[in-house]
């Protein structure tokens, strides 16, 4: 599984039970050597409204069965910094008391060397390289370091609490200089879940809308039960003609055992097969000549209104998963310049309310969340201003008193709440000699 | 048992698949062929993965 690609060191997706397309091998990618997918049994209808906006809902059995399932290898480095002073930062074995317990919990993984050991679990929490840094790297060479003249900085891994990953590879590896570089590779098993990604090959891509049991799944009058439900609303969007082709030649392909092939250019003189021969086969064995079927409700158990158009179509699962995407905060790191949170997904950084969420608060009147997500929780700042000259004062901590710096008085003062960065406008604005003046109409 | 003392672990190389024992602070190199890249040995410990 592993050995898939043994040269990479990097972070990768690997299918976990990758099958060959059923349709369309005759390809220069070569694909159906390394499969990167599964044949979904797709069913063409909605069921139970999870399926809107290119939304697929999945057969929880089907996933129980592999459908989906991926590995993610990333790739961790650490390098042993080196100073000048010809000291280096070093690795050392995790300490153990005498009777050979580990002092710490979290470096249950790491080996006598201090890095971690593939094929071990790693948890949240867990040191995966144990190093230890020079504490004076300013001294003088020749002196010998004892344990004491290094402190701990050790690599920790970040992980979810409910996930099971394995260190899959470390390599040590140094360069001419002897500089270490540590790269370790952990991997992760991922079953499917809502609000991941997947695609045909036609480009038709949508998002796990919800996973369904198989129970409440509709079933054909032969007993099949589609692997996925894929709403047609995405076919004139998409305009992906050759995914009804494949599903047609898909269907035909299975049930006459040979592989069908269907391309936009080559006919007539090209190998391609028609829509034609692909119906023609279908009703030779059974089938509608639509490639349509009469499905059962899974719920209510009555026929369906409808035939449906179901069929077996190759989905590939794709790289953005919510696990890697997730994200909440409530309180952390703020900018120094303007006190608002920063953005981005690492470090627990903060989500932007933007113009358009902003709109709509406004549409629903709701002022009050609009002051608490755009002041309160941004950047709140006590400002003192002047009533005479509306100029922005100061706070005189000693004194307990606010101060207009203009009129020099601390008669008129008022106390105002306003977001940091409208102070820092009103200052950078005096400063290009343009004045802003806050004219107070209460208190 | 002296806590100072390294204990040596073994590595394979890179390129040319040879054993290395190492101990800390060594430099990392093949004995064999100098290649600069060692992989650590699979663990000797049990573990019991969870197939779902």
């Amino acid at each position: 599984m592993c050995s898939v690609v043994p040269g990479r060191f990097s972070t990768i997706f690997i299918s976990v039970r990758a099958t060959s397309p059923g349709y369309n091998k005759n390809n220069r990618v070569g694909y159906d050597k390394l499969g990167a997918g599964q044949n979904a049994t797709v069913a063409v209808m909605s069921d139970s409204g999870y399926d809107i906006e290119d939304a697929i809902v999945f057969n929880k059995s089907s996933l129980d069965r592999g459908f989906g399932h991926c590995i993610r290898m990333k790739r961790y480095t650490v390098a042993m910094q080196k100073y000048g002073n010809n000291r280096s930062e070093k690795n050392v074995k995790p300490e153990r008391d005498k009777d050979d317990i580990l002092k710490k919990q979290n470096m249950q993984v790491l080996d006598k060397d201090g890095y971690a050991e593939p094929g071990l679990i790693i948890r949240d929490g867990d040191i995966y390289v144990n190093k230890k840094t020079p504490k004076n790297t300013a001294k003088s060479p020749g002196v010998t370091s004892t344990d004491r003249d290094y402190e701990d900085s050790p690599a920790i891994y970040k992980g979810d609490d409910d996930e099971t990953t394995v260190v899959d590879r470390v390599i040590l590896s140094s360069d001419s200089n002897d500089n270490l570089t540590i790269k370790c590779i952990i991997r992760h098993t991922r079953r499917p879940e809502v609000g991941d990604k997947f695609s045909s090959r036609h480009g038709q891509k949508g998002v796990c809308g919800t996973i369904l049991q198989q129970e409440d799944f509709s079933f054909s009058e032969r007993g099949i039960c589609p692997d996925l439900v894929m709403n047609p609303h995405g076919f004139p969007s998409g305009m992906t003609v050759g995914q009804m082709l494949e599903l047609l030649g898909g269907k035909a392909g299975a049930s006459c055992e040979q592989f069908y092939y269907g391309s936009a250019f080559g006919e007539p003189s090209g190998n391609a097969n028609k829509v034609e021969d692909m119906s023609y086969t279908l009703v030779k064995h059974g089938f509608n000549y639509h490639g349509k079927d009469l499905l059962y409700s899974g719920t209510l158990g009555h026929p369906l209104q409808a035939y449906i158009f179901m069929g077996p179509i190759y989905y590939q699962k794709l790289k953005h998963m919510v696990l890697d995407k997730m994200h909440a905060r409530a309180s952390g790191p703020r900018v120094a310049l303007t006190r608002q949170p920063t953005g981005g997904r690492n470090s627990n950084r903060g989500l932007r309310l933007g113009e358009m969420e902003r709109d709509c608060l406004i549409a629903h009147g709701a002022s009050m969340v609009i002051l608490e997500r755009l002041l309160l929780s941004s950047d709140p700042y006590q400002a003192q201003v002047c009533r005479k000259c509306g100029l922005l004062g100061y706070y005189n901590h000693r004194l307990k008193t606010s101060f207009c710096s203009f009129c020099k008085s601390g008669e008129n003062m008022q106390q105002l709440m306003m977001p940091y960065v409208c102070k820092l406008l009103f200052q950078e604005l005096t400063a290009m000699n343009v004045v802003p003046r806050l004219k107070l109409t209460e208190g | 048992m002296d806590p100072q003392q390294p204990e040596p672990v073994s590595y394979l190389c890179g390129d040319c698949g040879a054993e290395n024992t190492l101990k800390t602070g060594d430099v990392i190199q093949c004995r064999e062929c100098g290649y600069r890249i060692l992989y650590k040995k699979r663990t000797r410990r049990i573990v019991q993965y969870e197939a779902r």
